[in-house]
């Protein structure tokens, strides 16, 4: 580095001894580096504030209550969590949602690593067009996604049953209408959604395994298997923690999928806990009830996200 | 020369590498369709009528093709005010977020400050409240301000995202020096011209990467203009065409002409860059 000896002294050093030798500086542009990072970042806290911090405030405070949206709040104090815990539909939509945990983490996730794995294969040809095809249901919006699945599984004319019809002569069934069949159907959405999206992670930290890794490990002998055992898995560990603690957060609070698909129906078969919410708030006016399953819903992700980054030791050796 | 001798014992070799190089493009030609085909029969469809889109046995192209649901999208809908609302909304917020993110991560990665750790853990830690938590009072809140109106509502509370900030963070750590910008400064550059003047043109790939990125969040998002949007004039693309189907009794020939047009905007985007978004999402992930 060829910076001049005085502007490598740390701003605190420099503000406390006002004898360095910074001869082109003046006062005011010292000052002004000491405000510079948060007039910067103020932005942000701001936004924070209001559109964060005061709406969870809010959404506390609202859960003690009772309340349709006109006059004022009638305080419950914890009933709605009582209501909560004896409520079916609620603890069908934290099945529900814990069902679509599941799958993203033990299906989708590892998918994504095994295509990842294809198309880190040395000396491939057209690996651009197969991970951007992959990765283009992410970008399209989600209802059109639903339209097309739409297309595929309905019941009487779908794709998806013709071809059934066609080649197995079985067909006619319920995708979306019996409550087995519509939670395959939303699962099926999500993997086809997101699988994609996943893999380009799990494709840049393949990317990032030093060669020789493999070399040394193919000189002692092993296999295929064994070096995916030994090699990849342990330096994809920084990539599969983030991606996991990712998924889990965002599948925690899934909604396009479901109530796009099915309307959480039938019945309450896929409902989701971010559906169960958005029904009790704005389809019943049950604003109270509402904020309280979604002031659980924040327990339950904060929860779960501080154990999966404790387990998969996510920030270790961040900063 | 020995030639002869290698090749012929690494024949079997050989053989079996191009057996599995058969089988991984067989298996990536497979995805390609699964991952493609889905959209390109909506392509199809899109051009068939009404009683052929659902053709038993179904057609793979349209015969006769039409443009009758293209047509019938745009003579009875408000179609193109709702790609407006949505690209302007989706435009100002991208705009918004690439200049604030870039300023917020430019700020956490080069500056040393009191209480530095502290603000980047609660940056980050945001990230992991759903929104589902915040989005009734949040709508309490703007519908009280009467601020509904999806410039303001579907904009203002997502212009500085988390994941934005961490991700400027890092792309500011790998690719602007300090030395740089120390000699900036001895040369009288503000703090805020060193943004403007050298941070902002070193960061432009990773500009480019945030910006389709929070493009295509907002573009696509469903469920808060769902929840904050009432009055059909302000619908965006997703509402419009959730209602369309709604009012035509879940019928899906004029449906499908709009979520073609739709998907339009968003995959041009994609194509121009995709390199960036790729590269730049994950860049934080990876960083070793």
């Amino acid at each position: 580095m060829t910076a001049p000896p005085p502007t490598r002294a740390p701003a605190t050093a420099s503000a406390r001894l006002p004898l360095t030798p910074a001869p082109s500086r003046s006062w005011w542009s010292r000052r002004q580096r000491g405000w510079a990072p948060y007039v910067f970042i103020s932005p942000f806290y701001v936004l924070y504030g209001l559109f964060l911090l005061v709406p969870i405030l809010i959404g506390l405070y609202l859960s003690c209550t009772e309340w349709a949206g006109l006059g004022t709040p009638r305080w419950v104090g914890l009933r709605n969590y009582r209501d909560l815990s004896g409520d079916h539909s609620f603890w069908t939509a934290v099945a529900n949602t814990g069902l679509y945990i599941v799958f993203t983490l033990c299906v989708v996730l590892p998918a994504s690593l095994l295509i990842a794995q294809a198309l880190n294969a040395r000396g491939l040809r057209g690996r651009d067009l197969f991970r951007l095809t992959y990765f283009m249901p992410v970008v399209i919006s989600p209802i059109v996604i639903t339209l097309v699945f739409g297309l595929f599984f309905d019941t009487e004319f779908g794709l998806l049953n013709a071809v059934g019809q066609a080649l197995f002569g079985f067909g006619g069934i319920d995708w979306l209408g019996s409550p087995g069949w519509a939670r395959v159907t939303v699962v099926v959405l999500v993997l086809w959604r997101w699988t994609g999206y996943l893999t380009i992670f799990f494709l840049a930290g393949l990317q990032n395994v030093p060669k020789e890794l493999y070399e040394a490990a193919a000189l002692d002998g092993a296999g295929p298997i064994s070096r995916f055992r030994n090699v990849t898995l342990p330096s994809l560990r920084p990539v599969t923690a983030f991606v996991a603690v990712t998924v889990l957060v965002s599948t925690a609070q899934i909604f396009d999928e479901p109530f796009l698909l099915a309307q959480g129906g039938p019945g309450e078969s896929t409902l989701s806990v971010a559906m169960f919410i958005f029904r009790a708030g704005f389809q019943r006016q049950q604003l109270g009830y509402a904020a309280a399953a979604g002031v659980l819903l924040f327990v339950a992700v904060f929860v779960l996200g501080r154990l999966a980054m404790r387990l998969l030791g996510v920030g270790r050796d961040d900063r | 020369m020995t030639t002869f001798e290698t090749t012929g014992a690494r024949a079997p070799v050989r053989a079996r590498r191009s057996a599995g190089r058969v089988l991984l493009y067989a298996f990536l030609t497979a995805l390609l369709l699964v991952f493609a085909l889905p959209l390109l029969w909506a392509l199809s469809s899109s051009f068939k009528d009404r009683s052929e889109i659902f053709a038993h046995p179904p057609e793979l192209l349209p015969d006769p093709g039409t443009l009758d649901n293209y047509r019938g999208l745009l003579d009875g809908n408000p179609f193109w005010s709702w790609l407006l609302i949505s690209t302007v909304v989706a435009v100002i917020s991208t705009l918004a977020s690439v200049v604030l993110c870039a300023l917020a991560g430019f700020a956490f990665a080069k500056y040393r400050f009191r209480g530095k750790n502290l603000l980047f853990d609660i940056m980050f830690s945001s990230l992991a409240v759903p929104f589902a938590v915040i989005v009734v009072p949040l709508f309490i809140m703007v519908a009280k301000a009467h601020l509904t109106t999806p410039y303001f509502a579907l904009v203002v509370p997502w212009v500085a995202p988390a994941f934005g900030i961490f991700m400027m963070r890092q792309f500011t750590e790998q690719s602007v020096p300090d030395a740089l910008l120390d000699a900036a400064r001895v040369d009288g550059c503000t703090e805020f011209g060193l943004f403007r003047r050298i941070v902002l043109p070193l960061l432009r790939p990773a500009l480019g990467a945030l910006g389709v990125w929070s493009f295509l969040n907002s573009y696509n998002s469903l469920l808060w203009p769902l929840v904050v949007v009432s009055e059909p004039g302000d619908y965006t693309l997703p509402l419009g065409i959730q209602a369309l189907f709604g009012a035509t009794g879940r019928q899906y020939d004029l449906v499908l002409a709009g979520a073609v047009l739709a998907a339009v905007p968003s995959l041009i985007v994609f194509f121009v860059l995709r390199k960036q978004l790729l590269e730049g999402l994950t860049a934080g992930a990876v960083k070793s």
